[in-house]
């Protein structure tokens, strides 16, 4: 029974960065590109090429330091790490090891109603490697070097988690906080972000035991399958009397195990030393305060002033500032209109984040229709129209099917708020209701609704219901 | 001085040694490694690691794309391609 064992896992991520160009080399930093277009003589590994320093990482890299609370160091130092592999040209890949850029950060998590401080060790700057396609030739791999020397951020936290819902809880925050600070385009399926985990098992309360690494999961559904399956294979071996032995494993997607790679017999040993052709790093006090500024506004910080300034819910708050893009498109129509941001946060959660579900759209691509958004909901707001029209225009100005105020027209959903016309209405909907006016005035407020549904009726739906009800409760009290 | 485990060297650089030249190799490797154990004589505890022997600092540039090759010319050396790929004898993990 796994009752009584508890898993602790350590996770490293490793994020692609959104630079333009390479980690040391000027070649485009693009996924997608035609095989090896994306390739020159420094990424390929040819004799004599010298490797050179890309700003915009170290930039990125420190946007980072400031969004996780790490110590971000003024000196760090690139080291070759030496292996063997054919999607590896340089017969090394150039990383940092004893002197990292980032160290000693955090993030916290949600847990149920609590947060967990998650702790993270460091994070360091490395080069990416090719990829290698087994699937064409049954004797040849064909390789592809465009990945080569894409810059990666590897982000390595303590073995602080203790559930596959954690992991995934720390995985989306960090996504998330990336994604803000625009260093990671956060498309795992496209591998921009991958998770190694690092799992032991143990009985409730005793030591760590011996762990076991899993290698490059990109998905949530694998990082969740894999750690259920690691967590139950361990178990089962301890309890049949064996013990774990420390292993590399790859998860296979399509059976949902995990197993051991097959080169244990040989650990690696990456004969780390410091890389010849790159000078150490060292940042000044002033290069590093100086990007301070552009980290901008953190989830947590939206989440607080969307509370304060705006008065929205805890619910609708977390929606928003889930996704940047979201926070975005939201505080665009705030500050294009004087419509509440209230109603408009209730209505982008509800309606309009629906229409952008049942379409498949980016939250993004309405970023050009905000102006008829609000346009939309100011013409609700102030009762022009009823909010049943609102939502039969809504997906319509969505689809640019034309202007809020002429659609409104076009299909005759102005709201009737004149309230000479509305009584007429009312008073002859009150004919021959004697005796539904004594049961109102006798205490059955039943009676009202149904006299408003009444009135509803006879307007086809456009009278404004508001007014209706004021009018009705005038005359019925008469 | 530690024994050397020369089936393992030979096994990380990739190269294929013929078991009669394992213990001439072995030992070349010894007498390297006891001249280089030289350096022990000079008494390191209170000087700082050296990462590289100038002060300075790694040179930059910024992040702009430029593109100097082909595929072509990066494919020209390939021993085989296939396409644009490079095509190598198949390796798995």
């Amino acid at each position: 029974m796994s009752n009584n064992w508890e898993m602790v896992i350590g996770l490293e991520v490793h994020a692609q960065l959104k630079t333009s160009s390479k980690l040391f080399s000027s070649s485009p930093n693009q996924f997608g590109s035609d095989p090896n277009e994306n390739v020159n003589f420094i990424d390929s590994g040819m004799p004599g090429m010298l490797p050179v320093m890309n700003f915009g990482c170290i930039e990125m890299a420190i946007k980072t330091g400031y969004a996780l609370n790490f110590n971000i160091n003024k000196h760090s130092v690139f080291e070759r790490k030496n292996y063997f592999y054919p999607d590896l040209p340089q017969g090394y890949q150039i990383s940092q090891f004893e002197f990292p850029i980032l160290s000693e950060g955090y993030i916290n998590i949600e847990t149920g109603d609590n947060q967990k401080k998650i702790r993270i060790e460091r994070a360091h700057l490395e080069q990416d490697a090719g990829k290698s396609i087994h699937d064409i030739d049954p004797k040849y791999s064909f390789i592809d070097l465009n990945r080569v020397g894409t810059p990666l951020l590897e982000i390595v936290s303590y073995p602080d988690l203790s559930s596959a819902d954690e992991v995934i809880n720390y995985i989306s925050s960090l996504r998330q906080l990336l994604m803000y600070i625009d260093v990671c385009d956060g498309n795992m399926q496209e591998g921009s972000l991958r998770a190694d985990v690092n799992l032991s098992v143990r009985k409730k309360g005793q030591e760590l035991g011996t762990r076991c690494e899993i290698k490059n999961l990109n998905s949530f559904k694998f990082i969740k399958q894999a750690i259920e399956y690691e967590f139950q294979r361990q178990i089962n071996i301890i309890d049949g009397g064996g013990e774990i032995e420390q292993n590399t494993m790859l998860f296979d997607t399509s059976t949902g195990e995990t197993r051991a790679m097959r080169s244990k017999e040989f650990s690696h040993d990456y004969r780390y030393f410091p890389d010849p052709d790159l000078l150490p790093v060292n940042l000044s006090q002033e290069q590093i305060d100086k990007i301070k500024p552009l980290v901008g506004e953190l989830p947590q910080d939206k989440f607080n002033k969307y509370l304060d300034n705006y008065s929205l819910d805890k619910d609708i708050a977390k929606i928003i500032i889930a996704e940047k893009q979201n926070a975005n498109l939201f505080e665009k129509m705030i500050s294009e209109s004087t419509v509440k941001p209230k109603f408009i946060a209730a209505w982008l959660v509800g309606d309009i984040f629906a229409f952008i579900k049942e379409n498949n759209l980016e939250v993004n691509s309405l970023n050009d229709k905000t102006k008829d958004i609000t346009d939309l909901l100011r013409l609700i707001s102030d009762d022009v129209i009823s909010n049943k029209a609102g939502k039969e225009i809504l997906p319509k100005v969505l689809n640019g099917e034309g202007k809020p105020s002429e659609l409104v027209k076009e299909l005759g959903l102005e709201q009737v708020s004149d309230s000479g016309e509305l009584e007429k209405v009312i008073d002859e909907a009150l004919v021959g209701e004697e005796e539904n006016i004594l049961k109102f005035q006798g205490g059955s407020d039943r009676v009202l609704g149904y006299f408003v549904g009444k009135c509803l009726k006879a307007t086809k739906g456009k009278g404004n219901p508001k007014l209706i009800n004021k009018i009705l409760l005038e005359r019925l009290k008469k | 001085m530690s024994d050397i485990d020369i089936k393992r060297i030979s096994y990380l650089a990739k190269l294929k040694l013929p078991s009669e030249k394992e213990e001439f190799y072995s030992n070349s490797l010894k007498d390297i490694i006891k001249w280089v154990d030289n350096l022990k004589k000079v008494d390191t505890s209170k000087t700082e690691p050296l990462h590289n022997v100038t002060e300075k600092t790694v040179s930059i540039r910024n992040d702009e794309v430029s593109k100097s090759n082909s595929v072509d010319d990066v494919l020209s050396n390939a021993p085989e391609r296939a396409q644009n790929f490079f095509k190598v004898p198949k390796v798995v993990e």
